[in-house]
Formats: C-alpha cells, structure tokens, sequence
C-alpha cells in the first residue's frame, strides 16, 4: 500500500500519505484513493468503480478478471509455490490454498486432477496438519517454510505489482492515465534495473 | 435451493416497461435504416466449433442429440441466411432483438446469464462503406436511447494477427502473444517474446501493440511500427473507413484482439464515461476463417447491444404511473381506454374499498355512473372535464 501511494505520488498524482483513519476511501484534489481487501482490486477495476488499481499478479490471475495490465511496478515480488512437507513423494490429491483456481489450473496442466480445498491463511498449516498432500502459496523469503519442516517442490508463477486498467477508462480518460502510465513505467524501470534477479 | 437459477432473474413491470420501450426505440431506429426483422429459434444443435460452445446451456433431445440455447445471435443469423437468402438479395439487411443464454458468465452485475440483445446484421457487401454505415448506426443507436457522449472505438484484428504472425513463433505461443496483447499487458509480452527467441522489426513491432490506441493519428504510428502487407491491408481498410467517418468522436485501438478467428475486419465497440463496461459489439466477419461454422463465407458484418447493460449504464428507469382510473361503469371504463387512458375494472361493488385501494396505489379517479370522481379534489368531473385536466397535467405524470 505505501510503496503503492509513493509511485503515485512520485508520477505526479496530488496524493498525501494515507491519513490512519477508518475511512475507506480518501479523496483529494481530482483523484479518490479506495482501501481494498487484496483480492477485491481487479473486482473493482473491472466493472469500472475504480479506474486504475495496483495490486499483485498472482491475485489477477486468480481473480480471472478481465483488465488492463500495462505496468509491472516491480515491487512486492513473490513466488506462487508448490509446497509439500520436507522429503514428501506420495501422490498429491488434495491442495490446499488461497488461490484455488491457479493451483488446480497448474495441476490441470500437469495431468494430474486434484481437489483443491480453499483456505483463507496459514495455508502452511493444512500441509503440516495432513488436512492436504501439499499447498500452493507464496513464498518471499521462504523462512517460514523452513521453520515447519515444508519445502518449495516447484515455483508456479513469479509475481510482482502490477498497474491494472479499466477498459473502458483506459480509453475515455486516456488523457490523464496515459501520462500516468509513462511516468509510472519510468519510475519502475530503475528500480527493476536493480532488482532483477532478486527473486 | 434458490428459486431461480444463478444468473437469472424476474423482470418487475417498471423494468420491463422500460426495458421493452429501448428495445422499441432501438428497432424502429435500425428499421428506419432498412433493417428487416428476423427470428432464430431458441433451441440451437450443440456444435463444438461454435463461438459460445463453451458457454453453452445444453438440453437433450428426444433422439439424444445435443441441443443448446441460442448463445449467440450472429451465428444464427448467418444459418438463416444461408437457407433462406441463399443468394441474396444483398446487401440484405436484418435485424434481430431476442434472448441469449450463456452459462458460462459470471452472474453479476451486467453480466447475467440470460440476457437480451438487440442488433443488426448487414450481409453480401464487403466496402468500407458498409463498415461506416454500421459504425454510424451504433453511435446513433446509442444517442436515441440517451447516450449521447459514448464514444466507438474501431480496430482490426487482422492487424494483430499480421504483427504477431511476423514474429514467426508456433500457435499455442501465438494464442499466449495474442492474449498478453488483449490485456495489454506488455511485461507479459516481453517475456514471452523472450522467451520465443523473437528480436528486431518483429519484436518491435508486437510490443507496440499495446499501447497503439487513441485517435485516427494512431494509423500513422501503425503504419511506421508494421509493414507487412496483411498488416498494411489491415490499415488501408481502417483508413478507408476512418475517412468516410461523419467526425472525429471515434477512437482507434490496434491491439484490440478479443476474438482472433472470427471477425476477419474492423471490430468496434463502445464505451460511455463512468460505466466500466463496453455497450456494443461488433464487427466484420467475411470469412472463411477456421471457427466459422459456413463454409459459403457471405461476408457480413454487424453488431448487438444488450439490454440490460445498457439499463445498468442508463440511470434507471423513468417514473411510471400507476393507471388512470378505477371503473367501477364499465362502459364509462371502455370510453376513457378508447381515449388512451389505462383503466382497471372494479372488482367489487364496495366503494369504500375501491376508494382505498386507489388511493393506495396513486389512480386518481373513479368512474361511476358516468361521472369520474377525483379523489385528489373530491369532485366529481364529467368526462370531458378528466380528460381536459389530464391533458392539462400531461406534462408532470
């Protein structure tokens, strides 16, 4: 969120920093800011509520939504991961996971139909637990898989931040997003120079 | 158990009045260009080739064939054609307002599985020309039902298919380009053309795609970015009906490329400010390409506009008015409907009934013994004198 509201802020955007209020949405001069869950972003983009949106690409994907994404903004970078307790081979079939449509694509890919139960968090817990033969997940650094005895079998999908667009607004207010999305591109291109490779 | 089916939904009158009076509005318009009406059953046979097969709602025939609601209308049309107008006349215009089916939508908001479309289908003729009547049509049909600020947006999908085509690269990785195009997602898109081994003109030229929209200068950066020819044919045409456009309220992407094996020539859609949703569809369908399910190839083009989203993109329904008058004479009942007045019949003789009910639904007047009672004013007005102050209150109803 905060490194979301700096990029627009630094692409020209007469934004502030979040006031920590309660309030959902926070207007300023000609542009309004909504606080969303997550996986609520591409909802609101794609049936025009909001304009623009900066969320994640694993939630894109999942959410099937149909939007515009122009930008990586390269931040946020994380793994889509396939985890399974330490040394696990057994058949896999159930998963476990936040992301039940991008697991049971991936295993769909694989040959191989799964069940695939959706959990809301510690999604580490339901392979831990027996509750699934493995969890599909994101992985920043990976400790906390570590620390339970869980391992990446193999990565998914590598995301990062992404801009999306409403369709219909990328095209009626071209004037003022166009601009937005070149400086967003500029701003994002030095900081991808640096950290490619991290992940 | 839900009462009605995930998608669906019970149309109330205020709605339907008003859903049915754009519905008129849109017809008699398409009508004054020359468009005939047609009808295509509801029950189609299932055809996996069929743009809306995947979506499709199937029933069982009673000889176990596989039957599907009618997905789709273009398709439809262009069998009914081919059956009935074989050879012409063309150009043959029609025209078509009816409901689809598609189960595979996601049930909210604009995007109901049962919904209903109004279009129109200009078939036999192939000239930009019959592309700027269309385009034209769209926008006015637009402006008649109380858009006047939307705006059409015209591509090519040859354009795309000519500028990922030259990248050379295999059809699963042409369909991923094509689809990272579509969302204009240029990350994507440059990973892929990595990935591909594609460089030079060819990788140049697809990762301009995604950003070649906005006025009729975006021809011009096409044509220096791409030039093949498919993909310099594809321009000319976009040219030759961008020049015969009445003004310049129309936008152009060139990375439009939802539908690649099907429309064969200029796409449109439209958009109206605040309303996330495009209005319209449409576009030119020559032929003969893979997906198409005739093999004759009339070229045709046309496009649809959906009813209810184009009620969600309205600002409601206007106020309707509950009827007139309550006729307990009915003869006095079967004059004043003669007159153009809405009239319910008394279903009983009590009065004091009636009088409540009316007054609880806002009629005005009850007609007995040949007199009409307004219970606004308690007066009781002969004929003539309802009629007058109707007349005189025509304006506010």
């Amino acid at each position: 969120m905060a490194r979301g509201i700096e990029l627009l802020l630094a692409a020209g955007l007469p934004l502030a920093a979040l006031a920590t209020t309660r309030s959902l949405r926070h207007d300023f001069e000609w542009v309004s800011v909504l606080e969303t869950r997550n996986s609520d972003v591409p909802t609101y983009v794609d049936l025009g509520v909001a304009d623009v949106g900066i969320v994640g690409e694993d939630v894109i994907l999942e959410s099937g939504r149909d939007v515009f994404e122009p930008l990586d903004l390269n931040f946020g970078r994380a793994r889509l991961s396939l985890i399974r307790p330490v040394g696990a081979t057994g058949r896999i079939g159930r998963i476990a996971s936040k992301y039940p449509r991008l697991a049971a694509r991936f295993m769909e890919e694989r040959g191989q139909p799964v069940d695939v139960v959706r959990l809301s968090g510690k999604i580490e817990l339901a392979a831990l637990t027996g509750l699934a033969d493995a969890v599909v997940d994101m992985v920043e650094t990976g400790r906390t898989l570590r620390e339970n005895g869980l391992e990446e079998v193999e990565v998914i999908l590598r995301s990062s931040a992404r801009l999306i667009v409403n369709r219909a607004a990328l095209k009626l207010k071209a004037g003022v997003l166009r601009p937005i999305i070149h400086r967003l591109a500029d701003l994002t291109a030095e900081t991808s120079a640096r950290s490619a490779g991290e992940y | 158990m839900p009462i009605i089916p995930d998608g669906t939904r019970f149309t109330l009158p205020p709605e339907w009045e008003w859903r049915e009076s754009l519905r008129a509005q849109l017809e008699g318009l398409f009508s004054s260009f020359g468009y005939e009406a047609v009808q295509t059953p509801s029950l189609e046979f299932y055809n996996a080739n069929h743009p809306s097969a995947a979506g499709a709602f199937k029933l069982t025939d009673r000889d176990g064939s596989v039957l599907v609601l009618r997905g789709e209308y273009t398709t439809a049309v262009s069998n009914l054609v081919r059956v009935a107008y074989p050879n012409g006349p063309w150009p043959l215009r029609l025209r078509y307002s009816g409901s689809l089916w598609n189960g595979g939508r996601d049930p909210e908001l604009g995007r109901a599985r049962e919904y209903s479309q109004v279009g129109v289908e200009l078939l036999g003729v192939s000239t930009p020309l019959a592309d700027v009547e269309l385009v034209t049509l769209a926008l006015e049909a637009l402006r008649c039902v109380g858009l006047p600020q939307a705006a059409l947006e015209l591509g090519h999908p040859g354009f795309v298919r000519a500028v990922l085509g030259a990248t050379g690269v295999d059809d699963q990785t042409l369909e991923r380009l094509r689809r990272a195009v579509d969302r204009k997602d240029t990350p994507g898109l440059a990973a892929l053309l990595a990935a591909a081994g594609v460089s030079g003109a060819a990788r140049a030229a697809a990762l301009a795609l995604p950003d070649l929209f906005g006025g009729p200068e975006v021809l011009a950066e096409a044509e220096r970015v791409a030039t093949t020819p498919e993909a310099s044919e594809a321009l000319g045409r976009l040219q030759a009906v961008a020049e015969n456009l009445p003004d310049r309220r129309f936008l152009f992407d060139l990375g439009m490329a939802r539908r690649f094996d099907y429309y064969t020539g200029v796409t449109f859609r439209a958009y109206t400010p605040d309303f996330g949703l495009p209005l319209v569809g449409g576009g030119r369908y020559d032929g003969p390409p893979s997906a198409r399910l005739d093999a004759a190839a009339i070229p045709a083009a046309g496009f649809a506009i959906g009813l209810e989203r184009l009620m969600t993109a309205l600002d409601g329904p206007p106020a309707t008015s509950a009827p007139r008058a309550v006729a307990v004479d009915a003869e006095l009942g079967a004059r004043l409907r003669a007159a153009g007045w809405r009239v319910e019949a008394a279903w009983t003789a009590d009065l004091t009934e009636l009088e409540t009910y009316a007054r609880a639904r806002g009629i005005p007047f009850l007609a007995q013994n040949g007199r009409l009672w307004s219970l606004k004013s308690d007066e009781s007005l002969s004929v003539q004198e309802a009629l007058d102050d109707d007349a005189d209150n025509a304006g506010s109803l």
